[in-house]
């Protein structure tokens, strides 16, 4: 693919353009979804693309190609200058990084026994481990390769290798259990540990009651808050902000959560699924306290957003838009059973659909799906159902009270962006529910 | 490129396959994104492939490949079979579709005023005379993210029964974010679109700009004049926008075959209708909800579905009685029943499954001052920013954006966020009245794994709802 991406940079160099980053990524991906305890579709993507970016004074303009006839390459470099030539300034553009970079190997993220492994056995595994009749999921094997040239020499390979699991199991139609695993090496991947999860919370759920409306105390599994801090996680790169989705804006080094909470991104996080050795400038990806100790301290950026806010790179390129690899949350102290350990709190397994009134101010609402609990002093006290959380982020992050010691990694259909994350309580959260 | 997709078929029937279909989607377009008065990036869009779905002894094969040569397609083809072949070891029942009639045909929707002729500042004018207009009003809106996006969509379908479908379907959508800070106050219009199958004539008719200037205008009006919403219960005017939501969220999801057979359980969730309600009464006699990917225009539009089946409107609500149920072909099997063209794929790489196209609140024979007129004390909800539905499509909220007080038959002063969360039976229960007046808002709907979210138009007619408990 490297010869690919060199004839595309001759060519761009040719016609004179300045910055150009060429990422060209071979993609091998098997899915296997299953409903009803049964296989619904298998399928597999192998694709080939390369995504062309190109700068001229501070111009930029980008696409996609999959045809790799020089013919072809050569129509589409040229039309590319013909749009530049009409484009205007970008006068917040500061560039691409200068490399070239060294970058060194990250644990666990390549393992060829995953390219071999019958993923129908891991499904049985998962549907096993249940102990119900009707499950419902996914599988997948990746096996992605990213091969990037820059201008700025750059030309940097990886290659890496995943399989995880989404398991939902259900004890009848309002009794309903989900749980997920997810890993880029086969030793660490446990599909029964997503199985058991999932069977154990819907066998729990017994006639449901109504939930009430209210300020309560809630302890989120770390699937359900996993979720939230995967779709806050897009609110923490500098683009976000600009363009007005993001609770975020104005509040670099003020305070925003619980002085308990900590927040990173880890780029080269051992196992993670969101893992890359570098960014799209080629930059070695890295850990950063996006909210330390409660302070917001950086929003995510690439090369040209940090020179606008001369703030420090945090290798989260995205050219147009810095984005996250793996979200993280800082470990805390307790046991389980010491957030369960409250005089009253209700116990949300899963969420959904969070939609926003208001981005800036951060005023949303989310929907707990599969089992929700009372819980009185460690104690499940009985199933709710049809309630909402109402709150706002913001005050959701500031009402942290217990974060949990072990996390887990929550990857699936809800949290696009990984996030390591353990159980955490928060208190006085919103929560409504239909009025009729 | 015609006889790859006949190619496909014929190598996969010869190769063992039950059933096989090919479905090739070349996409070319352009993206434009202006944040804050600048450029921020123009993506030029040309994307091509093929997908193949194949059934082998009952199981179910999909693989996809954007390389487009004999021999790719060969061994993409023998990917399909191989999964369909395994995925069959693991089923309880045979997957089979039902039966149709199939047709070789050709269609395109037509431009009056063609993008594809257009250079790229004709298309950033768009966007610029946002910003103008905006600025013009001299209302502080320092937060503005606009984008403009245009593709022309050709597919060629062919499958092993005798289905050959070609189609070229142009679209085009401008969108915008605006945020407005006044009175050390904020109010936000975020994912406003305008949406079309067609050409920029249809945008230049809508005038998104002119849409831009109200919703600025509503917005600092919300600031500066909005009072607190009534609480408790009262009437309420919902406009073609929130019936828009309601019916794709509470009326189209839950009707979708493959959520009510749990195929999509581990996903975008179930449904709380069962196929014996076929026949239930749901709503009043005043709610009829139609889908219909045919209307002309529509940012959902198709004529044939990506199983190659002809479309149609579907009734799925008739005077408040649960009619129809959206299908494709393997749960119109299961049903009984005949597909109704409701299978869609957003991309080549992407297999066909149960999706809306545009849901409607049909007309009723009130027009609008009507309605308002018949409330003493009440809310008409204009426009939503937030909302939301559980997994099982029953538990619902909409939180209005732009809203006005009725007092006496009259409109009043902004009101600041109603709330209205309601189960999906009293929603549409409450139901009394129904406008004259069809109106329709694009959107992108969300299902599938991977993700595919499709172009869809909601809306319909204004509905007056009784007895409604709002809450601020």
């Amino acid at each position: 693919m490297f010869e690919i991406n060199e004839k595309l940079m001759n060519l761009g160099k040719k016609m004179g353009f300045g910055d150009m980053v060429i990422i060209s990524t071979l993609n091998d991906r098997k899915q296997v979804r299953f409903a009803n305890g049964e296989i619904t579709i298998a399928k597999r993507w192998l694709e080939k693309k390369t995504e062309i970016f190109v700068e001229k004074d501070k111009r930029v303009v980008s696409t996609e190609i999959s045809n790799y006839e020089e013919k072809h390459m050569e129509e589409v470099m040229q039309n590319l200058n013909k749009l530049m030539s009409s484009v205007e300034k970008k006068e917040d553009y500061y560039g691409i990084a200068e490399g070239p970079f060294k970058y060194g190997e990250i644990e666990e993220t390549f393992d060829k026994k995953i390219l071999d492994t019958d993923p129908i056995e891991h499904i049985e595994a998962a549907i096993n481990a249940t102990k119900l009749d009707r499950v419902a999921g996914v599988l997948y094997i990746d096996h992605p390769q990213i091969y990037l040239s820059t201008s700025n020499s750059v030309e940097a390979k990886d290659e890496g290798t995943g399989i995880e699991i989404s398991v939902r199991a259900f004890k009848d139609d309002l009794a309903s259990g989900h749980s997920t695993n997810s890993s880029r090496v086969l030793s660490k991947f446990k599909p029964e540990d997503a199985g058991e999860k999932a069977g154990e919370i819907a066998r729990m759920v017994e006639k449901p009651t109504l939930g009430e409306s209210g300020k309560f105390d809630v302890i989120f599994d770390p699937m359900a808050i996993g979720n939230l801090l995967s779709m806050m996680g897009r609110f923490t790169s500098a683009m976000a902000v600009e363009a007005g989705f993001s609770f975020l804006m104005g509040k670099l080094r003020k305070k925003v959560a619980s002085e308990n909470f900590t927040f990173r991104d880890i780029g080269n996080l051992p196992n993670g699924y969101g893992t890359r050795k570098f960014d799209d400038e080629g930059v070695p990806t890295k850990s950063t306290d996006i909210i330390e100790n409660g302070t917001l301290k950086t929003y995510l950026l690439n090369t040209s957003y940090a020179k606008k806010y001369n703030m420090e790179n945090t290798a989260n390129s995205g050219i147009i838009m810095p984005r996250p690899w793996n979200l993280y949350v800082e470990p805390g102290e307790h046991e389980e059973v010491e957030i369960f350990d409250v005089p009253r709190a209700i116990y949300v397994t899963n969420v959904w659909y969070t939609r926003f009134q208001n981005y800036v101010s951060g005023d949303f609402s989310t929907i707990p799906r599969d089992g929700i609990f009372l819980v009185e002093h460690g104690e499940i006290k009985g199933a709710i159902k049809n309630i909402r959380i109402s709150d706002n982020m913001q005050r959701l992050l500031m009402g942290i009270d217990a974060i949990g010691k072990d996390l887990r990694q929550v990857h699936w259909w809800e949290a696009e962006i990984p996030v390591f994350v353990p159980y955490i309580r928060v208190k006085d959260v919103g929560i409504t529910r239909a009025t009729q | 490129m015609d006889n790859l997709n006949e190619f496909v078929v014929d190598y996969a029937m010869g190769k063992g396959a039950d059933y096989s279909e090919a479905r090739f989607q070349g996409d070319e377009g352009i993206n434009i994104m202006v944040k804050n008065g600048e450029l921020q990036g123009v993506s030029v869009i040309k994307d091509s492939g093929i997908g193949i779905r194949v059934l082998v002894n009952g199981g179910m094969g999909f693989a996809s490949t954007n390389i487009l040569s004999k021999e790719s397609v060969k061994d993409t083809v023998d990917v399909a079979i191989k999964l369909a072949r395994s995925a069959s070891k693991l089923r309880k029942e045979k997957i089979e579709f039902s039966e149709e009639s199939f047709h070789e045909v050709k269609y395109e929707v037509m431009m009056k005023k063609d993008f594809s002729k257009l250079g790229f500042e004709d298309k950033l004018e768009y966007l610029k005379r946002i910003e103008e207009d905006v600025k013009a009003t001299e209302i502080n809106v320092p937060m503005r993210f606009l984008s403009y996006h245009d593709w022309i969509e050709k597919k060629i379908f062919v499958n092993s029964e005798g289905a050959r479908v070609v189609s070229v379907i142009p679209r085009v959508s401008i969108m915008y974010n605006l945020v407005v800070v006044e009175n050390g106050m904020m109010e936000q219009a975020p994912f406003v679109e305008y949406a079309f199958a067609g050409g920029l004539e249809h945008i230049e008719e809508v005038e998104p700009w002119k849409k831009a200037v109200e919703d600025v205008s509503a917005l600092k009006n919300l600031i500066t004049k909005g009072v607190k919403t009534p609480e408790g219960k009262v009437d309420v005017v919902i406009s073609p926008e929130v019936a828009g939501i309601a019916v794709h969220e509470s009326v189209g999801h839950p009707y979708e075959s493959d959520r009510i057979f749990g195929r999509e359980a581990a996903q975008a969730g179930e449904s709380f209708v069962k196929p014996d309600m076929l026949g239930e009464r749901i709503g009043s006699e005043a709610v009829n909800v139609i889908e219909d990917p045919t209307l002309p225009n529509s940012w959902g539009f198709y004529l044939y579905d990506d199983e190659g089946v002809k479309a149609r409107p579907r009734y799925l609500i008739k005077d408040g009685i649960i009619t129809e149920f959206l299908l494709n072909r393997e749960y119109a099997k299961k049903l009984g029943l005949n597909s109704n063209a409701a299978a869609r794929a957003v991309n080549y790489n992407r297999e066909p499954i149960v999706r809306m196209a545009n849901t409607y609140l049909a007309k009723g024979d009130h027009s609008f001052e009507e309605l308002i007129e018949g409330i003493k004390h009440g809310v008409y909800v204009k426009s939503f920013n937030e909302w939301n539905i559980d997994d099982r499509r029953y538990q619902q909220r909409y939180i209005g954006r732009e809203a006005y007080l009725i007092e006496n038959g009259e409109l009043k002063e902004p009101v600041r966020k109603p709330i209205i969360e309601i189960t999906t039976r009293a929603l549409w229960s409450s139901v009394d009245a129904v406008s004259r007046e069809l109106e329709f808002y694009p959107g992108t709907c969300g299902k599938g794994e991977p993700m595919q979210g499709v172009p869809v138009w909601m809306g319909g007619a204004h509905a007056r709802l009784r007895g409604i408990t709002l809450r601020r």
